[in-house]
């Protein structure tokens, strides 16, 4: 049953909040999945692991421009004035998390263009060979990999963080008004994308390494998701009515079945009995991984979205 | 009394969506470990080859019902508030056949084919695929077999009730016949089986 | 317990198989009785919990409800069985019910356990003198007949059989005898394809 506020926090009244429908997340999912690809694919530079020829790290900087573009183009489409979306580019305003934003995707891009350099893809090392002497000159220089790999760390968890921050800045909505959203939006970024190059991965050493990196960030997840639960629960009654919609509220089946059970708890068990080898690796586990944390960026903008200052 | 504990209201709607799955979760757990995700385990019940359909089936009912009455005995469940279907006699005679055949023919029942589309069978996917058609023919057939389906209502009653015997007494027979056919089951499995093996 | 089943086939098998029914691959399946035991707790804390037993054709009953809706709304409501499905969810939303949720955590529990015994593989499961179309064929039939069977009886072995009959429900019990009635009456015709 929905009540009409006929006082704020409705889109009537309100026309400023207006509703936000599949493209938030799926631009908050596709970013936080990128963040994810960035800190991976950097680690591996960083430890040297791009010297060995079949690495999967040499997939992740063009599935990530791929993914990123998606996000970008999701979240123009939500945008209501297209064609003044360069303006966010005139500015910069320090207090901001919009224009922070804005600035971080600027670089995120570059940073992935230079890990790109470093092992062109076969099609453009072909129609571009001037590329790839550029390309192998650059692999020449020991520090050139090492730069980009940490660049690409950094800038990955700032946009995972920002992911989640993005959306705590709404003070507006309850539900959001906690920093851990944060570290929980970046952790389950890290752990789809983990997840997702675990997949792919075709060396079993690095199988491994991923789903125990996974298995890690979901662990992490779920303590930093149990006190974002808990904090709200306990702190003023209009953070306590927004906890509210996932302790018995509307949210609660679909938050703590599909996210925390299917995305979180269940493919945690699948692969810590996988790593130690007492059941078979599957791509069912890193598949509920993703789709968790699609979900949880979901649930988390809907059910925010519910949650409101003015009470009932 | 404080069980059931949705029925004295100990938690809502959607917390009970979660117990679902937990309960679902063992449900799927211990059919997958009896071998249930497997046709040719299930229909052998119907050859005599291995009676696992039977013996665990039998043991699941024992052991619930026992529990249930010891549980309602001691006055930790209200028996009244467990959901008990209404008996709907004829219609209800003729599903079950129907869905005998369906058994044998198609190796699952709906919830041992959920199992088996879990652990990989195609055979269970096709099935559920079926299953969804003969519910959707049932369901185009519903408007006009409505008044048969409301016939022979004998509305809530158990088989205590309708031969007016104790509980207990009915219970007692079932843990007998139960028990009388974890006796005969190897010998029967043992004499299909080398019938089987003689006529290869 | 009805031993009306002929097992003389006409002509002899090309292979033999083993008769008893274990698992191909992966650890041997569990003791049935134990088996048994766990399926009755399960059931017995369904009942405690939650105050209703087993089920499992409603979910998909309720998944014909929402496909039948997405095509046709204007014909699903207007037939009393596809309302109640498409009603019994919560907050409007058909496949948020009890059912649905719980047949959900029957998929885990049976991967789960499939996995722990190693007995996760796509495969047709059939008996050796059957083609795997012949046995695909089979089983949508034999889910035709299924479903519609179990929507006359309201309810299957889950609902019906399992719950019902720990609970002695009078109706149950006579669709349980009906079941194995129905099952060894027709097992001979179709005996190719499992043994």
């Amino acid at each position: 049953m929905h009540e009409l506020t006929s006082t704020r926090a409705n889109p009537l009244i309100d026309p400023s909040l207006h509703v936000w429908e599949w493209q938030i997340p799926v631009y908050l999912f596709l970013g936080g999945l990128v963040a994810g690809m960035m800190v991976i694919s950097g680690y591996f530079l960083l430890s040297g692991r791009h010297k060995r020829t079949r690495c999967a790290c040499f997939m992740l900087p063009s599935l990530s421009l791929i993914l990123l573009s998606l996000g970008m183009f999701a979240l123009f489409l939500d945008l209501e004035h297209k064609l003044y979306f360069w303006r966010l580019y005139t500015t910069f305003e320090i207090l901001s998390p919009m224009s922070w934003g804005s600035w971080i995707l600027m670089l995120v891009y570059p940073a992935i263009l230079a890990n790109l350099l470093l092992r062109l893809p076969a099609p453009l090392q072909i129609s571009f060979p001037r590329l790839q002497q550029l390309s192998d000159q650059l692999v020449e220089h020991p520090m050139f990999a090492k730069w980009v790999g940490a660049v690409n760390m950094v800038l990955g968890s700032l946009l995972g963080v920002y992911t989640g921050i993005l959306i705590s800045t709404l003070a507006a909505r309850p539900l959001w008004n906690s920093a851990l959203l944060g570290p929980i939006f970046l952790l389950s970024g890290m752990s789809a994308a983990a997840a997702f190059v675990h997949m792919i991965a075709r060396e079993a050493e690095e199988r491994e390494l991923l789903a125990k990196a996974d298995n890690g960030f979901l662990m992490a997840e779920l303590i930093f998701i149990a006190l974002f639960v808990g904090g709200m629960a306990t702190s003023t009654q209009v953070h306590q009515q927004a906890a509210g919609l996932l302790l018995g509220g509307p949210y609660t089946a679909v938050f703590w079945v599909f996210v925390v059970g299917l995305g979180i708890v269940f493919p945690l068990v699948i692969q810590l009995l996988a790593v130690n080898h007492k059941i078979q690796h599957t791509p069912v586990a890193p598949i509920l991984v993703m789709l968790g944390g699609l979900l949880l960026r979901f649930v988390i903008v809907s059910a925010g979205q519910l949650s409101h200052w003015t009470g009932n | 009394m404080m069980a059931p504990f949705f029925k004295y209201d100990l938690f809502g709607d959607e917390f009970s969506l979660i117990v679902a799955v937990l309960i679902g979760f063992g449900f799927g757990f211990f059919l997958e470990r009896a071998g249930f995700g497997s046709a040719r385990k299930l229909t052998a019940q119907f050859y005599l080859i291995d009676l696992a359909v039977f013996k665990v089936m039998f043991t699941a009912i024992v052991t619930a019902m026992l529990g249930v009455f010891y549980l309602s005995w001691m006055g930790f469940l209200d028996l009244s508030l467990v959901y008990l279907s209404t008996t709907y006699l004829v219609p209800q005679l003729l599903g079950g056949a129907l869905l005998g055949f369906g058994f044998v023919v198609g190796g699952y029942c709906p919830g041992t084919s959920v199992v088996g589309m879990a652990t990989g069978r195609v055979d269970a996917l096709v099935y559920g695929a079926g299953l969804m058609a003969g519910i959707f023919v049932f369901g185009e057939a519903y408007p006009f077999i409505e008044g048969f389906m409301y016939s022979t209502d004998m509305g809530t009653i158990t088989l205590p009730q309708l031969f007016g015997v104790p509980y207990g007494l009915v219970m007692l027979v079932i843990v007998l016949i139960a028990l009388l056919g974890f006796w005969a089951a190897p010998s029967i499995e043992r004499y299909f089986r080398n019938k089987l093996t003689e006529e290869v | 317990m009805t031993v009306a089943t002929n097992l003389a086939p006409s002509e002899p098998r090309r292979q033999a198989a083993a008769p008893a029914i274990e698992s191909r691959r992966g650890s041997p399946f569990m003791n049935p009785y134990l088996a048994g035991i766990g399926l009755g707790l399960v059931l017995l804390s369904a009942f405690f919990i939650m105050g209703r037993g087993l089920g499992a054709s409603g979910a998909f009953s309720s998944a014909t409800a929402v496909v039948v809706e997405k095509v046709a709304p204007e014909h699903a409501r207007a037939n009393d069985f596809y309302l109640g499905y498409l009603e019994s969810g919560l907050d409007g939303h058909t496949m948020k019910s009890w059912l649905v949720f719980e047949v959900l955590g029957v998929l885990m529990g049976g991967f789960f356990s499939g996995a722990l015994a190693g007995r996760l593989s796509p495969t047709v499961d059939k008996g050796p003198r059957i083609s795997i179309r012949g046995r695909l064929a089979f089983a949508f039939a034999g889910g035709i007949l299924m479903g519609v069977g179990a929507k006359f009886a309201r309810g299957c072995t889950s609902g019906q059989a399992l719950s019902g009959g720990a609970l002695l429900n009078v109706g149950s019990w006579a669709f349980m005898i009906m079941v194995f009635a129905g099952a060894y009456a027709l097992a001979f015709f179709v005996r190719r394809q499992w043994i």
